[in-house]
């Protein structure tokens, strides 16, 4: 599994413009795995240093324009070296702060895309560096609800169609606010278990095809509302082991596809939430090893 | 990264693809480090213009390309007259839709789009509202195109009934939309709002729609056509669920009002329990708290420090304030956040006092339709299981049923539906968890009406296989509760806002298999809810594996100092 990861650092010249998350994909799969001794943590960390901007906000490369989402890599990247005091934690706070509109949500950067993946990179940021109090929460979380469907699910803004990694950061957002209650964890809790399909992988929106990045973030957000029991975890178990590659060890989307970072994380943090003991505890929310949460004291809240 | 067949190549293959590989990245690498050098430079040209192009076409991802065209395009605007402007803005949009048609589904092209169509001198929504009618006839799914959709509709006003008759002509050519469903719901209480007053009625579109009154209800009569749409739809395919989970949206209720629904003093231990319709923080919601006239100052502390919100909330009196029986009290709990309030008197000799609706008031458990409509869901019922006869395992039929038996008559249809849990279990054994645990929320719901119903403050549902325990918030008066031969592998911290319990019998760890690496220590912390009943005297423990345990019974005592009547 360590060799895919380490293959896929080389070859990542096509994949520029989202390397900070690469890096944090597959450091949290070595950390994961008990295997992070074996990445070059101070280059990694010189790295991020020079992707830091003037206004705070991280890039996802050299040369590359900071975004919120590369900015939450960075910090979860951090987190797993415990090295925060590398970067300028005031100014990632102001540019997180920065970018938070009037109605509450927050754009991705300052060329103002609105989506709630961003509000909860905002939050799952903040949180990270315990630094919640400096943005208006009321308001942010009054925009993530105004997201909220027919079925209980979120989509990217007001009125757009639910989607499993849409609801994965919104009840993420929701649990990092102290707000799950604002939920109808019933009537999600049904739409995220009628995901499963007969080959136990989970999609991410009804009539489209499994994946093991849709089965992440459908399980993760189940975890959250406290109804992972709602679905089989064994058959899950079985399609996410059967979409790693022997060769390789890592996993793809599907069986037989190519493998990828984002696909093996996101494999082998499901079958973490799954139980299994090869692998250290995920968290559901950050998905972060649960020790590494320990050690910054950060308990986001589950549902029972 | 989605959907990339692993293919087995030979050596020769692998080294001519990586020769060709390493052809493109050279390329790509040239034009990247070109644009990147000129823009670091201040260079805001047309060759600029080309190279991002150039990338984009290919890497449409590739986020600070956008950004570096848009920064282009802004200097553009300020040296050229408006014409021109114009022309360069619909070349990027012809650019743009090229970039679309080779990858339909890419965040940053999309943005774009919104960006320059806004800024964009003459805007032509028409051209962009058939650009997405194009879009959406080759995938009808694609969220990326239906949210930009809603932007041009949004920017150009276009009629909410243009959208709805949009979304007739998708689900008529193919119901298996789940999209287009939705959109329904987003459209349909922006043009047919329940009127507010009288909830039969049809009100009027309110004049400004803001995307939050989607949570508002469907108006009745239209409520009534749309059953006719979905029911036309899934008995074409009774297994699309698309329409299935629309169609339990339409049966489902608006929400509750927000309100206390429940004040409950208790003389002897001087305090008060505030329940309200949804959970809150009492803390921050502006509670006041009048005895006799005088405003009290007093701490309101949620049931269990678990919940910052909750939706019943305790606080002591003073001492010696309502402890003499020969003393009269009036209390008074204003919500002043929601300008809502409830009284409750406590008389000379009576030790408690409460001041509630019940869940048969406020038929917490029904559907929302109106009474004199049981007719329609009769016949709504009655079409359904006519689809059963034809598809008698056909799981979304299944459960409508049973939805819309409890949304008649939840107490006399409770044998059919447990009938009907039961085949749902065996057909999509998947998901028997789900069924389990919504099943036993019904079981719950019913036995809550029945005990209303004979007005009595003992809450006993024992030998349902219940897997979960809810709406405790509506047990806040029980006094005895009995749960024995259930299957709860563990009391939820909701527990403890059962405020009056005395007395509580019950096997919980019923023939399952308790899954903990210690389960002595943290069956016992599973009982910790019990220690904020206040009131608990008597708890009988018998059948379960916690009984078993060395020392059960010192460790209860000392967890449970108030239970003087243990039985293991
Ligand atoms: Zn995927």
């Amino acid at each position: 599994l360590s060799k895919c990861v380490v293959t896929c650092f080389q070859e990542y010249t096509l994949s520029e413009y989202l390397r900070m998350s690469g890096i944090y994909w597959g450091l949290t799969v070595m950390d994961l795995m008990g295997q992070l001794q074996r990445m070059n943590r101070q280059e990694i960390i010189d790295f991020i240093k020079a992707c830091q901007h003037e206004c705070g906000g991280i890039s996802a490369s050299i040369g590359h324009d900071p975004h919120l989402l590369y900015t939450l890599s960075a910090v979860q990247i951090l987190c797993l070296y415990d090295s925060l005091d590398a970067i300028d934690v005031e100014k990632v706070v102001d540019y997180v702060k920065g970018l938070q509109q009037e109605d509450g949500s927050f754009a991705g950067d300052k060329w103002g895309e609105i989506d709630t993946r961003f509000s909860f990179c905002a939050v799952a940021t903040l949180a990270l560096l315990g630094k919640m109090d400096t943005i208006n929460v009321d308001k942010a979380v009054e925009f993530v609800l105004s997201c909220m469907n027919f079925d209980g699910g979120f989509g990217c803004r007001p009125g757009s169609e639910s989607h499993a990694g849409q609801i994965y950061c919104c009840t993420g957002f929701l649990s990092l606010t102290g707000q799950l209650h604002q939920l109808n964890a019933d009537l999600l809790g049904w739409w995220l278990c009628e995901r499963q399909l007969p080959s136990g992988g989970l999609n991410g929106r009804p009539e489209k095809l499994p994946d093991v990045c849709y089965s992440w973030w459908v399980l993760a957000s189940l975890k959250i509302i406290g109804r992972i029991h709602w679905i089989d975890k064994a058959k899950l178990r079985r399609f996410i082991l059967a979409c790693q590659d022997e060769e390789t060890g890592g996993f793809a989307d599907r069986p037989g596809d190519m493998v990828d970072p984002f696909h093996t994380l996101f494999g082998v943090a499901g079958l973490s939430l799954l139980g299994d003991e090869q692998i250290k505890a995920v968290n559901p929310v950050l998905c972060m090893p649960e020790d590494v949460l320990q050690r910054i004291g950060l308990q986001p809240d589950l549902l029972s | 990264q989605h959907g990339r067949v692993k293919v087995k190549t030979t050596a020769q293959q692998e080294e001519e693809k990586r020769k060709e590989r390493e052809k493109k990245l050279q390329i790509y690498v040239a034009a990247r480090d070109a644009c990147f050098t000129k823009r670091k430079d201040g260079v805001f040209d047309d060759e600029a213009l080309q190279l991002t192009q150039q990338l984009l076409s290919s890497n449409p991802d590739f986020a600070t390309l956008w950004n570096y065209r848009r920064e282009i395009l802004l200097h553009l605007e300020t040296v050229r007259n408006q014409d021109e402007v114009q022309k360069i803005y619909e070349a990027e949009l012809s650019f743009l839709e090229s970039c679309l048609k080779v990858n339909p589904k890419s965040y940053g092209s999309w943005h774009h789009r919104g960006w320059v169509s806004a800024r964009l001198p003459r805007p032509d929504w028409a051209r962009e509202l058939s650009l997405c009618d194009r879009c959406l006839s080759l995938d009808d799914r694609n969220f990326h195109c239906w949210d930009y959709r809603r932007m041009v509709v949004k920017m150009s006003g276009v009629p909410v009934k243009q959208e709805l008759d949009f979304t007739d002509r998708l689900i008529g050519s193919n119901f298996s939309n789940y999209s287009s469903w939705h959109y329904r719901s987003t459209l349909l209480p922006l043009l047919h709002p329940q009127a507010p007053d009288t909830p039969s009625q049809c009100g009027n579109p309110p004049p400004s729609a803001s995307p939050q009154t989607h949570f508002h209800r469907v108006c009745e009569e239209q409520l009534l056509k749309e059953y006719e749409l979905v029911q036309n739809a899934f008995f074409t395919d009774p297994n699309d669920q698309s329409a299935w989970f629309y169609y339990r949206w339409l049966l489902g209720r608006a929400e509750r009002d927000e309100m206390i629904s429940c004040v409950y003093v208790s003389r002897e231990e001087e305090r008060v329990a505030v329940a309200f319709s949804r959970p809150v923080n009492a803390q921050s919601v502006g509670l006041l708290l009048i005895l006799d006239g005088q405003p009290q100052r007093v701490e309101w502390q949620s049931v269990h420090p678990h919940f910052k919100n909750s939706p019943v909330w305790i606080c002591s009196l003073p001492p010696g304030t309502i402890s003499d029986v020969a003393n009269e009290h009036n209390l008074t709990v204003h919500w002043t956040e929601k300008h809502s309030h409830r009284d409750c008197a406590l008389y000379t000799g009576r030790s408690e006092s409460w001041c509630r609706d019940t869940a048969t008031d406020l038929e917490l458990f029904r559907s929302e339709l109106s009474v004199e409509k049981t007719s329609v869901l009769q016949s709504e019922l009655q079409s359904v299981r006519q689809l059963q006869e034809l598809e008698p395992l056909n799981k979304w039929c299944l459960l409508t049923i049973i939805l819309l038996m409890r949304a008649l008559d939840p107490l006399g249809y409770e044998k059919e539906t447990l009938a009907h849990f039961q085949t749902l279990k065996d057909v999509d054994s998947m998901r028997s968890a789900y069924y389990s645990d919504l099943c036993s929320k019904f079981m719950i719901e019913n036995t809550i009406l029945k005990m209303e119903y004979a007005e009595v403050r003992v809450f006993s549902i024992s030998d349902r296989k219940l897997t979960t325990l809810c709406h405790l918030d509506q047990l806040l008066l029980v006094t005895h509760i009995n749960l024995s031969s259930n299957q709860l592998q563990q009391l939820p911290p909701q527990f403890a806002m059962l405020q009056c319990l005395e007395v509580r019998i019950g096997t919980l760890f019923f023939l399952l298999f308790f899954i903990n690496l210690n389960s002595e220590i943290s069956t016992l912390a599973d009982l910790q809810p019990l220690a904020s009943c206040p009131k608990l005297k008597r708890l009988d423990l018998r059948g379960n594996p916690i009984t078993q345990t060395t020392n059960a019974e010192a460790e209860l005592a000392g967890l449970l100092p108030s239970v003087t009547d243990l039985l293991l």
